[in-house]
């Protein structure tokens, strides 16, 4: 009898782990939408895609180890916040002199032509991958995401979202003028 | 009908909940009932399995002294279950009572906020928007291409390019992608005040990350924009946006920052060209002592403001052309402040000096009805107010009502049937006032 009626605690006990589940969540300002990357701290994988333009080389390991930090951005015409990430990498490549290399990823050549064409190019090259290979050991789960390579050739940055004002002021920008 | 079947359709509802629910005792059977009957069972198997022999007389005896046992156990074991309940009522009374109170109220809530006489709409096509971009006319690309077609013979023309950019943006959803910034940049070189090139530039540097420069922008920009601006509303929301993402206060960007006239002040306030006799202005300090004080402290400022303003006003040498817009300005402030007969005596100075038009007539207006005791006929002067609205608008509903109502209290009941009948069939079929102006309507035939 007694143990019957502790049975029906249950439930509450059950609701009341849940909501102090949340409770910690929501304080402990974790993000549940952040996977992580295993990238940051690493050598950069490996870089091989044919160029997007024509008249310019494919890409190759060696742009990543110019000897000058660069970044490297993942796109495709048909996404909506590469767009709107798109005047910042054209600040950033043309205002604050930052080499960026763009690869449209799982895009058509002639589609991601027209979209450069329309928007204007920040990107010192442009490759593109087409059925997704390369990007698999980039770790890329989709697009837009970006990686900032130092000039040693390691991951410093990984953005799994499309840049924003802060991300530029807050956490690319120092780390450049401190490579710098 | 409808109204009649669905009565009825609840009615039979109810009954069929209620019905069982008024049956059932809700004692029904405890635990100690079902055991007894099984012990029952139990007993009369025994006797039948005696009489058919299977059962030996001894076995028989011994195996009923044992469900006796076991019934004087379950009988001690209930007892202290069997305490009358003290909530039985409640639990009996409140599913009918609740059967009953839901359907009474939803009838009471029907019959306060209800419109049974509001017509359907099922049918009304969506006015709003075209329905196919087909019928817009040319398409963006097209229109690009025009525009393009017109530079190649005037390559430097500021509106041109402005209006290209503003395309080329528009085709990137909102994007100030590069090609605009470059047509905005030369715009701008041939036609340095151009505000549409302020504006896309500015919203380009916030896209690109520097709401700061954005913000500078646009600032100046509002400065230099006249008050009537048409961009102004929108230039202000963008600044707040921007300002409010970056977390930056546009105040310490701009500190001469004039503050936006704030728009629940004068919502319908007609735009005036700034004169000589302009309120007075706060200081930012002002301004910022004035964020820190109660609402009441506050109300008691704005209004020493106000009566500055009037103080200056009645210094000034008469007959000043600037002085109309100076009185207007007094006007609306009181008006909006809830002081409506100082209102209507700064509406009467600014209308001696040239007559108003019908939108400040309707301001007007408003503070001489505002003064009107409920009940008593509308004053001379709200009637000759009045009847100059109703002259410049036919339709105005508050010039309708009122001078129907004074109509009404000289005895033309006529024609203040004529006036709300009118008033009537301009309202909306759900609009509140409808049962009242319904009812005047009836007392005045």
């Amino acid at each position: 009898m007694k143990s019957n009626r502790l049975l029906y605690l249950l439930p509450l006990l059950t609701l009341a782990i849940l909501a102090g589940f949340f409770g910690w969540s929501l304080l402990s300002g974790r993000d549940p939408a952040s996977i992580g990357s295993v990238m940051v701290g690493r050598p950069a994988p490996r870089l091989a895609a044919p160029a997007l333009l024509p008249g310019q080389p494919a890409l190759t390991d060696a742009l990543l180890h110019s000897g000058k930090p660069v970044l490297v951005n993942f796109f495709a015409s048909w996404c909506t916040p590469c767009l709107a990430e798109h005047p910042l990498l054209e600040r950033l490549a043309k205002r604050d002199g930052i080499t960026i290399i763009g690869i449209a990823w799982k895009n058509k050549p002639e589609e991601a032509r027209a979209w450069l064409e329309r928007l204007g190019n920040p990107f010192a090259q442009v490759g593109y991958d087409l059925d997704g290979k390369m990007a698999l050991d980039w770790g890329l789960s989709g697009v837009p995401e970006t990686f900032l390579i130092d000039a040693q050739g390691i991951v410093r940055l990984h953005f799994r979202a499309p840049l924003l004002e802060k991300d530029v002021n807050e956490r690319i920008m120092p780390l450049l003028k401190a490579g710098s | 009908m409808f109204e009649f079947l669905l009565a009825l359709v609840t009615a039979g509802t109810i009954g069929v909940l209620l019905i069982p629910l008024l049956r059932t005792r809700l004692a029904g059977t405890s635990r100690l009932d079902n055991d007894l009957a099984i012990y029952r069972d139990q007993l009369a198997e025994v006797e039948r399995e005696r009489a058919a022999g299977s059962l030996s007389e001894t076995d028989a005896a011994s195996a009923r002294t044992e469900i006796e046992r076991r019934i004087l156990a379950a009988a001690e074991k209930d007892a202290p279950e069997r305490q009358p309940k003290p909530d039985a009522a409640l639990h009996r009374l409140l599913p009918p009572v609740l059967c009953l109170l839901i359907p009474a109220l939803a009838l009471g809530l029907y019959l306060k906020i209800g419109q049974p006489g509001l017509p359907s709409a099922p049918f009304i096509p969506h006015t709003g928007r075209p329905a196919a971009p087909a019928d817009q006319g040319p398409s963006l690309a097209q229109q690009i291409a025009t525009l393009r077609e017109r530079l190649k013979q005037a390559p430097d023309d500021p509106d041109l390019l402005s209006a290209l950019g503003e395309l080329l943006t528009q085709k990137a959803d909102g994007v100030v992608s590069q090609p605009a910034v470059e047509a905005f940049q030369k715009a701008l070189a041939k036609q340095p005040g151009d505000a549409r090139a302020q504006f896309y530039l500015g919203l380009h540097e916030s896209q690109a990350g520097d709401s700061k420069a954005a913000l500078k922008r646009w600032l100046d920009l509002e400065a230099q924009s006249p008050d009537d601006a048409p961009w102004l509303a929108m230039l202000r929301a963008e600044i707040d946006r921007v300002a409010k993402q970056a977390n930056l206060d546009p105040l310490a960007i701009k500190p001469d920052r004039r503050p936006p006239a704030p728009p629940p002040a004068a919502p319908a306030a007609p735009p005036m060209a700034s004169g000589g006799m302009g309120m007075p202005q706060p200081t930012p300090e002002q301004r910022e002592a004035m964020a820190k004080m109660s609402p009441a402290e506050r109300q008691q400022a704005i209004r020493g403001m106000v009566d500055q303003l009037e103080a200056k006003l009645r210094d000034a040498p008469p007959g000043q052309p600037a002085d109309r817009d100076g009185w207007l300005r007094l006007a609306n402030a009181r008006r909006v402040l809830g002081d409506a007969p100082k209102a209507a005596e700064a509406f009467a100075k600014a209308d001696a000096l040239k007559p108003l038009d019908p939108r400040q007539l309707a301001d007007w207006a408003e503070v001489e009805v505002r003064q009107i005791q409920p009940g008593a006929a509308p004053s001379p002067e709200a009637v000759a107010v009045l009847t100059r609205l109703e002259q410049a608008e036919p339709d105005n509903g508050l010039a309708l009502f009122y001078l129907g109502a004074a109509s009404f209290a000289h005895g033309d009941k006529a024609d203040a049937a004529r006036r709300w009948k009118k008033l009537l069939a301009l309202l909306p079929p759900d609009a509140p006032i409808r049962k009242m102006l319904e009812e005047k309507i009836k007392q005045a035939e």
